[in-house]
């Protein structure tokens, strides 16, 4: 589950139009979803709040044999709008699980986001601040979100550590998105890492317009599915070190007639690391996947397994009765299929019986995460964590 | 002088030292490219021993020994060892990192793991060593400065130079900790093994006894301190069986010996007479007879009644620990006798018993710690010289002290506060020419804090339950202690006169030589009768505190007198075991 900054972070991406699924970063975003989900561990509790459109506060107290915890705050230029409270909120806003892929959005024109006042121009950037710390260790946590024009994006993010090597560490990201492909350039001040990434979309350029305005067979044929391709590339000033690595995925788009399913292919040639995954959402309730990793230089191979269940409330019966009488040519207040999730489930399994069990969902005004690791092969200490954090926000 | 260092068992069996270099390379938090439990797999201290050039020797002693050496090596020892790295730098570099700062690659940082096998050799060592041996305390090494001058490092990767470097580098940087840090807690470990009965007992059961046997017959010339009893029998004469005696750990801080029969015999005679106020001491070859006072001993009295079928009168001062509980178990059983728990603790007591704890090592200079053993057998090389024709054991009657600062004993100690309590102490000595030792002895065991309590007083309840009659059936001889406290008034009446009294007594027939039985007996009788007084006016006291709590005198009168008061609904020490 979210934490609610990122909730907050995840809602400015999306009132400021910015895409998080089309980078290289999010190639395999489904896959690690599915299968690399984090088990609480002890007891954490979150109370937050989204005082003001553009403030939020949020405070955690966890447990896990010591007592810590964390206070941040959050600014953000643009006011969001999304509803935070956890009594009402899109349950799967917080929960990432299986993940539908959009049309390519085309990029925003840049005079549209211009505002003018009395022959002034006056509007600004979006901006996000954000900044956490956590006690008793004194890590502070620092993140400034840009959106420099309507295709870019800087991001900057530092933490400072007493114990780290330098006291911390700054990443500056700089994300171009044009829609049909996206780059980004980064750096990181620890031992001088720059990195640059790529992804590329084939198929229809969502920035040239159909030359044909009318819905002809080709173009719904066309996006049925999106392939793309992509690559990083990151080399350390400080330690002359580097890493590659390639990716290719193909993912169906909503108006795929079948299930949806989305299936990776991502390649580390120095290392020799192959890594395919695969998931399905077999059904509105149920995503599969699986992920298989090769070295062929050490011939290490691993297998993942993963699923998500979500959980639908029914609909009450005190109510049915009436639904029935409607006649059916009237409109039903159709609730969406978000509000009326309740509770997923998420496991994962690898080949060497280590088990993951998660199950998010609300109670009441709570939002809570259970969750457990599990360890087949050690027969004395099977369970290895377990966990649950309670989230309230208002 | 010459040290003799002996470079060949060292490289003879490395298996044990291999498996604690595993735990101690396993042990820190390795560096994130080790991505596997480091496994030593060959170890060879080489056949040339390093240089040592001894520089300053700060102290010496039979057991004991520190000094500084200049240590220079330029040996062929080797180091193989495995594990598994990560060949991904990406993969480690970002392991280390907070994720909220990290660029997250897509995999690019996917892991390599690789098998790899170090070998570390041409080792080049020169530094300033400091060694302190005690047998009691292990073998401390210390390195002044960083000894590792250069090593070489041949791995798996030779032939890429970036990888050889950086491992090279890695691998000093680690050694230098494990020479400075590990290395010193290894070899302390691995001489309190060697030495020390706590880790020894730790060890496996099999391990055990194997040493056992082993050190049992290959010791010629037999000490008794040292090596389990041969003819060991219990408080009964019953022949310890093997597992017993090995229960009676070899131990050279706590030395054990048990009695031959015959000389138990002698001693509950000797003890015998003690009671009967008797001026008959048996024959007992060897022996000093000494008077102790002071509370010390109070514990292990108690101690040493009850548990007598095992280590009669051997004494493991390590099992304070099982003593504190069991007495704490007592009091908070007991009956609950105000009189007792509340008195403070400076009573005292008539030990006989204690007696039979001897300084056998009194006399050793490098022995500080007391230790209360009867070395009946004698020792081979020494026999014939310290026969002596007749036996001239005498006893001294000496000012008790007091004191219950945790120190350790000092015969210079003042007395901080004297008691009224006289004990006999019987030493007996293998080569002991007969010497009437004064000592105004603050013999006080590290557990002295738990004398200060409720359960002190207990336990002082306890050492009194072997009482005159008990002692001659069911307990060795020695067991006569009897509880003597009073009220403070009383106390500092009475302490002028009895700290006067057992001056006097103790200033005239006590030079060595010069005492006889007469006059050992007629300290000892002084002394006895200072007791009864004492205790008479104790139990008065005792009474007359009761009745000043409104507790009937009678009651106690009626349940057998006051004499049983203080016995009265306490279970005999032996069951309370």
């Amino acid at each position: 589950m979210l934490d609610f900054m990122d909730h907050v972070q995840q809602a400015f991406y999306e009132a400021s139009h910015w895409n998080l699924d089309n980078s290289y970063g999010s190639l395999n975003a489904t896959a690690r979803a599915l299968l690399d989900f984090q088990t609480p561990r002890g007891l954490r509790l979150q109370i937050s709040s989204l005082a003001a459109p553009n403030f939020a506060t949020s405070y955690t107290l966890g447990s896990v044999g010591v007592v810590d915890g964390s206070v941040s705050y959050l600014y953000s230029s643009l006011p969001l709008t999304r509803s935070f409270r956890s009594s009402d909120l899109h349950l799967n806003h917080v929960i990432r699980g299986y993940r539908h892929l959009l049309d390519l959005r085309r990029p925003d024109e840049k005079w549209w986001w211009e505002v003018w006042h009395g022959g002034r121009r006056i509007d600004r950037r979006d901006t996000l601040l954000y900044g956490r710390i956590y006690l008793p260790q004194s890590t502070l946590e620092a993140l400034y979100l840009r959106r420099l024009s309507p295709t870019r994006q800087l991001k900057i993010s530092a933490v400072s550590d007493s114990s780290m090597n330098h006291g911390g560490t700054i990443l500056a990201l700089l994300q171009n998105d044009y829609g049909k492909y996206s780059t980004e350039y980064m750096y990181s001040t620890d031992s001088a890492l720059m990195g640059i990434r790529g992804l590329y979309n084939f198929g229809v350029d969502p920035r040239v317009k159909p030359s044909k305005p009318s819905n002809s067979p080709d173009i719904t044929e066309q996006n049925n599915g999106r392939f793309s391709a992509g690559a990083e590339l990151y080399y350390g000033l400080l330690n002359k070190s580097g890493g590659i690595s390639t990716g290719l995925r193909f993912t169906t788009l909503p108006n795929h007639t079948g299930f949806p399913y989305t299936m990776t292919l991502t390649m580390n040639p120095l290392m020799g690391n192959l890594s395919s995954t695969y998931a399905v959402k077999a059904g509105q309730n149920l995503a599969l996947c699986s992920r298989f990793d090769f070295n062929f230089y050490s011939y290490e191979s691993e297998l993942q397994l993963g699923c998500e269940l979500w959980r639908r409330r029914n609909s009450s019966a005190d109510v049915e009765w009436t639904r029935k009488k409607l006649r059916p040519d009237w409109e039903r207040a159709n609730v969406t299929s978000d509000d009326d999730v309740s509770g997923v489930l998420k496991a994962h399994v690898d080949q060497n019986c280590r088990i993951g069990l998660l199950w998010e969902g609300r109670i009441k005004e709570l939002l809570f995460s259970l969750g457990t690791s599990l360890d087949l092969k050690k027969r004395e200490q099977i369970f290895r964590a377990v966990g649950i954090e309670l989230q309230y926000s208002s | 002088m010459a040290f003799n260092f002996n470079w060949s068992p060292l490289i003879a069996d490395t298996s044990r030292a291999r498996d604690m270099l595993t735990a101690a390379l396993n042990k820190s938090p390795k560096p994130p490219i080790i991505v596997d439990d480091i496994i030593v797999n060959e170890l060879n201290l080489g056949s040339t021993p390093p240089e040592l050039e001894i520089l300053e020797i700060g102290d010496l002693a039979e057991d004991r020994f520190r000094g500084i050496f200049k240590m220079s090596y330029t040996g062929d020892a080797f180091l193989t060892l495995k594990t598994k790295v990560q060949a991904n730098p990406l993969n480690t570099y970002l392991s280390a990192k907070p994720d909220f700062a990290s660029p997250q690659p897509l995999a690019a940082a996917s892991g390599l793991t690789i098998p790899l096998q170090i070998t570390l050799s041409d080792i080049k060592l020169s530094g300033f060593v400091i060694l302190v041996f005690s047998k009691q305390k292990g073998l401390t090494l210390v390195f002044r400065n960083d000894p590792l001058e250069s090593l070489k490092v041949s791995s798996t990767f030779d032939s890429i130079p970036f990888v050889r470097d950086y491992l090279q580098k890695e691998i000093e940087g680690q050694l230098r900790v494990l020479f400075m840090e590990d290395l010193p807690a290894i070899i302390h470990r691995l001489s309190l093994r060697l030495w020390s009965p706590e880790f020894q007992e730790l060890e496996l059961e099999k391990e055990e006894e194997e040493r056992l046997d082993s050190s049992r017959y290959t010791t010629v010339p037999v000490d008794p301190l040292t090596t389990p009893p041969q003819d060991a029998v219990d408080a009964f004469g019953n022949p310890l069986d093997e597992s017993q005696i090995s229960d009676l750990s070899l131990d050279p801080t706590e030395v054990h010996a048990s009695f031959s029969q015959k000389n138990i015999l002698r001693l509950a005679a000797l003890s015998g007479s003690n009671h009967t106020l008797s001026l008959f001491t048996p024959g007992i070859r060897d022996a000093v007879f000494r008077a102790w006072t002071g509370p010390s001993e109070r514990l292990e009295a108690g101690i040493n009644t009850p548990p007598l079928t095992l280590s009669s009168l051997s004494r493991i001062q390590s099992s304070f620990g099982s003593i504190k509980s069991h007495a704490s178990s007592v009091a908070s059983d007991g009956t609950g006798n105000e009189t007792v728990s509340s008195r403070p603790s400076l009573s005292s007591y008539n030990s006989v018993t204690a007696g039979l704890n001897l300084g056998a090592n009194r006399g050793r200079p490098t022995r500080r710690r007391k230790k209360r053993v009867v070395n009946l057998r004698k020792d081979r090389t020494e026999a014939e010289s310290s026969e002596l024709p007749t036996p001239a054991p005498s006893a001294s009657v000496s000012e008790a002290t007091e004191s219950v600062l945790p120190e350790e004993e000092d015969l210079d100690t003042p007395p901080k506060s004297p008691t009224r309590g006289t004990r006999f102490e019987l030493d007996i000595r293998e080569s002991a020419p007969v010497s009437n030792e004064i000592l105004p002895s603050v013999e006080i065991p590290t557990s002295t804090p738990i004398l200060s309590g409720p359960p002190k007083s207990k336990s002082r309840k306890e050492t009194s339950r072997p009482s005159v009659e008990k002692s001659y059936t069911s307990r060795p001889p020695l067991a006569h202690t009897r509880l003597q406290a009073t009220s403070p008034l009383l106390r500092s009446l009475s302490f002028d006169r009895i700290s006067s009294l057992s001056a006097s007594s103790s200033k005239g027939p006590l030079s060595p030589n010069s005492c006889s039985e007469s006059t050992s007996g007629g300290i000892l009788e002084q002394a006895w009768m200072q007791k009864m007084a004492m205790e008479i006016a104790r139990k008065v006291q005792h009474e007359k505190d009761r009745v000043a709590r409104g507790e009937s005198p009678r009651k106690a009168a009626a349940t057998g007198g006051m004499w049983e008061s203080d016995e009265v609904g306490e279970a005999p020490p032996a069951y309370v075991a």
